[in-house]
C-alpha cells in the first residue's frame, strides 16, 4: 500500500494538471476576498455572519478544484491508459483505489491549506485596512481552518470514487458540474431540509459556512463522510469487476 | 517442470463476438513464444486476461503457477507492455518510471539503469507527447523491465521500430531468454518474430490453429518440391498413377510427399526430361498464411 500511495502522489506531483489547478484555486480564492473585500460596506461586513462568509468563501473554491483533482486522478488514467500499467504493477484494484484516496484526499489538504492561507493571509489585512474589526470568534475561525481542510479531502475522495464510477473524463466533468450546478444547488435552493444532506451542502456545512438551511459543521461532517464511504464502496465494486 | 505461463480453455466474449474461444497452450521457462495471428485474432484480449487485466467468460490463465492478481510483487516475475500509448503525454520518461518504481520496490538507481539499457536517457527528461513511437515502445519496456523480471509479455513491441530498433529488439530478446528467462511475443508481422522465436502459438478468430516449436512446424510442411518438366502433362498423370500427389502451379508442378529421387525414376519410366527440381524451403510466413487461410465459402 504505501508503494502505491508513493505512486499516486507522484502521478499528481509530475504532471502539470495539479499545480494549475491549485493555481485556479488560489486566482479565484484571492479574488473572492479581494472582490468582496473592497466592494461590501464596512456594515455588510461587521458582523461574524458577514465575515463567516467572507473567510470561508476560499473553502468552496478549495473543495471545488479538490474534487476536479481527485476526479482526474483517475480519468486521466483511462484517458491516456496509464491504468493498464497501474494495475500490471499492482493488479489489487482496491489497494490501488485506497491509494489513489488517501493521495486525492492529501492533495484536497493541501489546496485547503493553501486557499485558507490565501484567505486569512490577505483578508485580515483588507478587513484592517478598511477599519473592520474582527468578529470572527476563535471556535469559528478554527471551523473554518479545519472544516475547510476536512471537506477539501472528503471532497477529493468523492470526486477519486465518482472518477472511478464514470470513467470517461469528459463524462465524469460533465456530470459532476451538471449535478453541482444543476441538481444540488436547485434542490438545496428549492428544498432545503432535503438539500442540505447532499454531498456538496455537507461539504459546505462541514467547512463552517453560516448559510441558513445548512446542516451543523459536526452533522455536515458525518453527511459528508457517509457519501464519501458510499461513494467508495461502490468505486470499489465497479473496479473489481470492469476490464481495462 | 509446470510451464511458465499457461492458457486453460480461456474464452471471452463482448456482446454476440467471440473473441477468445477455448484457447489452452503453455510456455516453457527460457523460451522465446512467438503469439501469432492476423489482425483481429484475439492475441491483445488473450494477453489481458492473461495479465488479470480482463475476466475471462470462461477458463482460467496461470503465471507461474498462479492468476497473475495472485503474484507477489509481480513485477519483479512478469514485465509486460501491452499498448505504446499507455503513458501519460504530459509526464516526462523518466517520471513514468519514478512513479511505477515505489510499487516494484526497487531502488530509484534502477529507473536510470533500464532508461540506459532501453537508450532513452537523453529523452529522460522530456514530456512524452515529444515521443516517436519507437520511443514510446523502448519507454514501455523499460518500465517492463524495472522489476528485472523472469517474463516478458509484449504486444507487437515492434511497432514503430525503426530496422535497427528491430534489430536491437530482437537480440535483446535472445539474449533475456539466454539467461533462462522467458518471453512471450505477439505480432502480427512474421518478419519480425521469425529469427528470434523458439515456439509459436498462432491463433485466428481467437482458437488455435497451431502450437508448436518453430522447427516442427517447417518440417511439418516442407518435402514440397517444384518441377519444370518437358511433358507436365504426362507427368503429372504418371505421378497421379504412382500415387504421388501433384498440381498445376504456373506451368510447373508441385509435388508432395515424395522424394526427389522418387520422382526422377517415375519421370524415367514414363520417359520425360526434367529441366529443373527444386526442393522448397517454406518461410514461417507461409506456414501462417496457410494455417490461417479462411476455408473458401
Amino acid at each position: 500500500m504505501s508503494g502505491q500511495f508513493v505512486s499516486e502522489l507522484r502521478k499528481v506531483r509530475t504532471t502539470r494538471t495539479a499545480p494549475l489547478l491549485l493555481l485556479a484555486a488560489v486566482a479565484f480564492a484571492l479574488l473572492g476576498i479581494v472582490a468582496v473585500g473592497l466592494s461590501a460596506t464596512v456594515e455588510e461586513l461587521a458582523r461574524e455572519d458577514d465575515q463567516r462568509t467572507f473567510f470561508g468563501s476560499a473553502a468552496t473554491n478549495a473543495v471545488f478544484f479538490a474534487t476536479f483533482v481527485g476526479l482526474l486522478v483517475v480519468t486521466n488514467e483511462f484517458r491516456y491508459g496509464t491504468i493498464r500499467p497501474t494495475l500490471l504493477f499492482e493488479p489489487r484494484r482496491r489497494v490501488v483505489l485506497a491509494a489513489k484516496l488517501a493521495a486525492a484526499a492529501l492533495a484536497g489538504v493541501l489546496f485547503a491549506a493553501v486557499c485558507t492561507v490565501v484567505s486569512f493571509g490577505f483578508g485580515l489585512p483588507l478587513l484592517a485596512a478598511r477599519d473592520v474589526d474582527i468578529a470572527l470568534t476563535g471556535p469559528h475561525a478554527l471551523t473554518i481552518v479545519f472544516g475547510t481542510l476536512a471537506a477539501a479531502a472528503l471532497g477529493a475522495m468523492m470526486g477519486v470514487a465518482v472518477g472511478a464510477l464514470i470513467r470517461n473524463q469528459v463524462g465524469a466533468i460533465v456530470v459532476l458540474a451538471g449535478y453541482s450546478v444543476a441538481f444540488d444547488t436547485l434542490l438545496f435552493a428549492t428544498m432545503p431540509s432535503l438539500g442540505r444532506f447532499l454531498p456538496a451542502e455537507a461539504l459546505s456545512a462541514l467547512a463552517g459556512l453560516p448559510d441558513e438551511g445548512l446542516l451543523t459543521p459536526g452533522v455536515g461532517a458525518a453527511v459528508a463522510l457517509a457519501w464519501t464511504l458510499a461513494f467508495s464502496v461502490a468505486a470499489a465494486a465497479r473496479t473489481d469487476r470492469s476490464d481495462v | 517442470m509446470p510451464p511458465v505461463l499457461s492458457a486453460v480453455e480461456l474464452t471471452k466474449r463482448f456482446g454476440d463476438t467471440t473473441a477468445v474461444s477455448d484457447l489452452s497452450f503453455g510456455l516453457d521457462a527460457g523460451t522465446v513464444t512467438g503469439f501469432l495471428g492476423p489482425n483481429g485474432a484475439g492475441k491483445t484480449t488473450t494477453m489481458r486476461l492473461i495479465l488479470g487485466l480482463a475476466e475471462p467468460d470462461r477458463g482460467r490463465a496461470f503465471v507461474f503457477g498462479r492468476p497473475y492478481a495472485e503474484l507477489d510483487r509481480p513485477a519483479t516475475r512478469v514485465g509486460a507492455v501491452l499498448e505504446s500509448a499507455d503513458l501519460h503525454p504530459g509526464r516526462t520518461g523518466r517520471d513514468h518510471l519514478r512513479v511505477l518504481a515505489p510499487v516494484a520496490q526497487v531502488p530509484t538507481s534502477r529507473v536510470e539503469d533500464v532508461l540506459r539499457l532501453v537508450d532513452l536517457e537523453g529523452a529522460a527528461d522530456r514530456r512524452v507527447k515529444g515521443y516517436s513511437l519507437g520511443m514510446r515502445q523502448r519507454l514501455g519496456l523499460a518500465a517492463a523491465l524495472l522489476g528485472d523480471p523472469e517474463l516478458l509479455v509484449l504486444d507487437e513491441p515492434a511497432n514503430g521500430l525503426d530496422p535497427e530498433g528491430v534489430r536491437w529488439l530482437r537480440d535483446f530478446l535472445r539474449e533475456f531468454a539466454a539467461e533462462g528467462r522467458t518471453v512471450f511475443v505477439s505480432s502480427h508481422l512474421l518478419a519480425e518474430v521469425a529469427q528470434t522465436v523458439d515456439q509459436v502459438v498462432i491463433i485466428n478468430r481467437g482458437r488455435l490453429v497451431v502450437e508448436s516449436p518453430l522447427e516442427e512446424l517447417t518440417a511439418r510442411l516442407a518435402g514440397t518440391i517444384r518441377i519444370e518438366a518437358a511433358k507436365p502433362d504426362v507427368l503429372e498423370c504418371a505421378l497421379r498413377n504412382e500415387g504421388v500427389a501433384a498440381e498445376r502451379v504456373n506451368g510447373a508442378l508441385r509435388v508432395h510427399g515424395a522424394t526427389a529421387d522418387r520422382i526422377g525414376e517415375i519421370a524415367l519410366a514414363a520417359n520425360v526430361a526434367l529441366r529443373q527440381v527444386v526442393t522448397e524451403s517454406p518461410s514461417l510466413e507461409d506456414v501462417f498464411l496457410e494455417l490461417t487461410a479462411e476455408p473458401p465459402s
